[in-house]
């Protein structure tokens, strides 16, 4: 080998006044460490024999230490000046080698871990290739591989996230298919969106026939206040219900958006009594002012609602950043789907709306729902809560419940002819159950 | 051991001039078959509106027929074995239940809050038990307190003992004898044909003020990664198939208390501590995972959940490292068979816990106790944060590991024990690596184990030899 590596020594440690190590070297020359390491002790025995300038080096020391009746593997730096003292205190010597060699002598070490550190992280991608270890299964990860394993990752994890509820008893397993991811986005749509909105796409279209062309304008207002996401709901909720076909033709163009519409739109179908629900009070939007307030209101309540909704999605947090928006939406279909039901039946007290608006009345209502929660115990929360109904919907959903039984059956004769009469008075005693007090009231009881 | 096996193989001296053509000796890493068994420690779905009750009645229910068992074995197979609800004064019996330990000096919210008023500081204590402690058992429907002979200090709240004794006409129970459940069942260590080595250590303690540990932890790396030493030497750390660092990687300092007590206009532009020390973690784990499988168990001050099972840092920490197959993000507990020998252990939190409940101040005392007790953390949920489980408590041990450990100790102490059973366990209490600069290897072959220690010059190290040589 020829002894150029001598003058690059000599350059780096005189001339640059550098701290010259192993490791420094092995990866400036890119030579093995232990060709690094001979070089080092041919420099200094080379430069000591020419007795020039004073150099200093450090060694490294290891072996068999015994403590205390405790024997260990020690590994040392030491100065040189050290070197035969920390020789005579060990057992046994494994191995000793010039660690770095230095023009000024070294008071402490930390330096040495400076120099090392530096060249490392300039050579952070090949940082073991000139080392004495070879790992054949350390083969850095192409990003196809790393997507693939992530995949097979996020695979298994719903699985032991369900297991766990097993575990743990989870009191709403029933609610659990429906909060699980489908597999692919056709499926979904087929599976759960189908069926569930051909059931309420009926009574939805009856609604929104009239009142599409007016929601359409002032929805985009309260809308805009929120995020996107829930912008996107309002926006589809204000649409007639055969959106759907849309979504999934949009679904079918690109694969991210796709993973939008495909979280967009779960939750949605889940709610879609709250769907149901938007178009009236937009409608109110449009006649006062103050009634605007008061859905906005209503808005904010519904965006807390998907907000919380989503929070118990069974994916943990070690998915990908698409499950992070929609997370806090879960949670609510499970807790409040039980109780609309009885809303209903246990409205307890109900005033009409202040202003006398022909169609479409607002009042607030004290109810009391109950529900089961995690626990398996019976919880129970009063509060107020506003809802929107008129005497359109009253129609339609006298007419859907006269089969059913008889009470009702007489509504629609009465409100054939003196609809703003037997309107009031069936608000009054509309907590008995013989009328619906919204359409909602109708989807919870299948 | 470790060094004994280095040096046996003679390799040509360092100290020499290079030889013409020599590429230099590389060396295999040895692999190992490896299988993780952590799946009973990740939560999936977290739920946190539950109470803790119910881990106690599920670790009630899973204890009890080991207890009876175990009970029969040590008093004879017609020992009488009560319901608290069934006891009768003055019969000799047996009862399974919970301990609890009423403990006057135990930190309690409660207690702060209702004597806000007249606020006296607790001053901050190293351990928690006082003479007025009292020892009480617990069953599904009562409880009793307990008297007579077993050790009130040793004890901790939450594990299951089985007592035996009699009660007495003042409503005490005067325990005579007690037993734990004892090491569970082991499946059997398969016999290797060499010898080869997993290297322990925890508390790294990343971006702590004290910056002078970072050349032992440098050594550290490049010992295992084959860099320093003679062939002798690297050859041996070539037999080193697994590294795993148990928990504290980062160091206590990265955590700012004051962050959410700031307001945020003052902190918008400071960054969090921790960020340079995880980029600082990141690269050193390239260095490890470029060369060795490495096994990442998060501790108390490391960036996941801070209650127990600590879930696995997230892989986004780690845009270097990641990308290697070697890198493995493990849970606290961590659970794995190599080669066959099952590891099982913690980031010392459970140790350090019971440390502070209990008379106990060895690291591996308590980590035998808590074999024996067969559960890993018995004081969680009372004064160790812990996820609040339902049905099952997954932290009783269900099989016997080989190689039971945990992190963060003060010092290093290993000690094989034996069961009833035939069960072999190496208990290993691994040291905090910026403390004491030590770490440790597990021999497969003989479940020894050995420290590794690693040490530097410093200014003051004059003084030091000079004493030696006094000595």
């Amino acid at each position: 080998m020829d002894e150029l590596y001598l003058d690059n020594i000599d350059e780096f440690v005189n001339d640059h006044n550098k701290i010259v190590t192993y490791k420094w070297l092995s990866l400036t020359l890119g030579v093995h460490v232990n060709t690094a390491k001979q070089m080092l002790y041919h420099y200094l025995d080379h430069k000591r024999k020419e007795s020039s300038a004073q150099l200093h080096a450090t060694y490294l020391v290891s072996g068999k230490f015994v403590d205390n009746g405790q024997t260990s593997h020690k590994i040392s730096v030491v100065r040189e000046d050290q070197l035969e003292d920390f020789k005579a205190k060990m057992s046994l010597i494994v191995s000793v080698h010039v660690y770095s060699v230095q023009k000024a002598l070294l008071k402490d070490s930390s330096p040495l871990y400076s120099v090392d550190y530096d060249a490392v992280k300039d050579n952070l991608k090949n940082c073991s290739k000139y080392s004495a270890i070879h790992c054949t299964s350390a083969v850095p990860m192409s990003s196809l591989e790393l997507q693939q394993r992530r995949e097979m990752q996020r695979a298994p994890t719903p699985e032991p996230a369900v297991k766990k509820t097993g575990m743990n008893g989870e009191a709403n397993l029933a609610s659990k298919p429906s909060t699980k991811p489908p597999k692919g986005i056709m499926g979904m749509f087929g599976n759960k969106a189908a069926p569930k909105n051909q059931d309420s796409g009926k009574e939805v279209k009856l609604e929104q026939k009239e009142d599409a062309p007016v929601a359409d304008a002032p929805k985009s207002k309260p809308a805009a206040k929120t995020n996107p996401m829930i912008n996107f709901f309002g926006t589809q909720t204000a649409k007639k219900p055969d959106n759907k076909t849309v979504k999934v033709e949009e679904a079918a163009q690109t694969l991210s958006t796709a993973e939008q519409q495909h979280q967009g739109s779960q939750p949605e179908e889940k709610h879609e009594a709250a769907a149901v629900e938007s178009p009236k009070d937009i409608k109110k939007d449009s006649r006062s002012k103050t009634k605007r307030i008061e859905d906005s209101d209503s808005e904010e309540e519904k965006m807390e609602k998907k907000k919380r909704r989503r929070i118990k999605k069974p994916e943990p947090d070690s998915s990908d950043e698409d499950v992070i928006p929609d997370s806090p939406q879960q949670m609510e279909t499970r807790e409040k789907s039980p109780s609309p039901v009885k809303e209903v039946e246990s409205v307890s007290h109900s005033h009409q709306g202040v202003s006398e608006v022909k169609i479409r009345k607002r009042r607030r209502v004290l109810k009391s729902r109950t529900f089961v929660d995690d626990e398996g115990c019976i919880v129970t929360e009063k509060g107020y809560e506003s809802e929107s109904y008129s005497e359109a919907e009253d129609d339609a959903q006298a007419t859907k419940q006269a089969p059913k039984g008889p009470v009702p059956a007489k509504l629609p004769a009465s409100s054939k002819e003196g609809e703003k009469k037997s309107q009031k008075k069936m608000s009054a005693n509309a907590n008995k159950g013989t009328k619906q007090a919204s359409i909602m009231g109708f989807f919870q009881k299948k | 051991m470790f060094s004994d096996l280095s040096a046996q193989k003679e390799g040509s001296s360092l100290l020499c001039r290079p030889a013409s053509e020599d590429q230099g000796p590389v060396f295999e890493r040895m692999s190992l078959a490896y299988s993780p068994c952590s799946e009973h420690y990740r939560v999936g779905e977290r739920s946190f509106s539950r109470q803790y009750a119910h881990i106690y009645a599920a670790r009630l229910m899973q204890m009890r027929p080991l207890l009876t068992e175990r009970a029969q074995q040590k008093w004879g197979s017609d020992v009488l074995i009560r319901k608290l609800c069934d006891l009768q004064t003055g019969e000799q019996c047996c009862i399974v239940g919970t301990l609890f330990k009423r403990m006057e000096l135990q930190p309690s919210i409660l207690r702060e809050i209702s004597e806000e008023h007249n606020l006296m500081p607790q001053p901050a204590r190293v351990k928690y038990i006082s003479e007025s402690d009292e020892l009480i058992l617990e069953d599904e429907l009562q409880r009793i307190k307990l008297d007579g002979k077993i050790d009130r200090d040793k004890c901790v709240t939450g594990s299951v003992i089985a007592v035996y004794g009699a009660e007495r006409n003042d409503g005490k129970f005067t325990v005579e004898d007690f037993c734990t459940a004892d090491l569970p069942l082991q499946s059997a260590r398969p016999a290797l044909s060499s010898d080869r080595f997993v290297l322990l250590a925890s508390g790294l303690g990343l971006g702590s003020i004290h910056a002078d540990s970072m050349l032992g932890l440098q050594l550290l790396v490049d010992m295992v990664t084959g860099q320093l030493g003679d062939q002798g030497e690297q050859s041996g750390a070539a037999t080193i198939s697994r590294v795993l660092l148990a928990g504290n990687l980062l160091s206590q300092n990265t955590q700012d208390k004051d962050a959410t007590s700031k307001p945020k206009y003052l902190t918008k532009k400071t960054q969090a501590g921790s960020v340079e020390a995880i980029r600082l973690l990141d690269e050193l784990l390239l260095q490890l995972v470029a060369s060795v499988p490495v096994d990442v168990m998060p501790g108390q001050y490391d960036p996941t959940n801070y209650t127990i099972p600590q879930q696995p840092l997230h892989r986004c920490m780690f845009p270097l490292s990641a990308v290697y197959p070697t890198l493995k993000l493990a849970s606290n507990p961590y659970q794995a068979n190599i080669d066959g020998v099952r590891f099982l252990g913690t980031s010392g939190q459970n140790v350090c816990d019971i440390q502070r409940y209990s008379s106990m101040d060895s690291h591996l005392e308590i980590l035998e106790e808590t074999l024996r007790l067969r559960h890993l953390a018995p004081t969680a949920p009372d004064t160790l944060g812990c996820y609040p489980f339902y049905q099952k408590d997954p932290f009783i041990l269900e099989e016997c590991p080989h190689v039971y450990f945990s992190g963060n100790a003060p010092t290093f102490e290993s000690k094989l024990i034996k069961g009833a059973n035939g069960q072999e366990v190496l208990l290993v209490t691994i040291p905090d690596f910026s403390s004491t600069q030590t770490a440790c290897l597990v021999n497969l072959r003989t479940l020894e184990c050995e420290p590794v220690s690693f040490s530097a010059f410093s200014a003051d190290d004059d003084e030091e030899s000079e004493m030696n040589i006094s000595h």
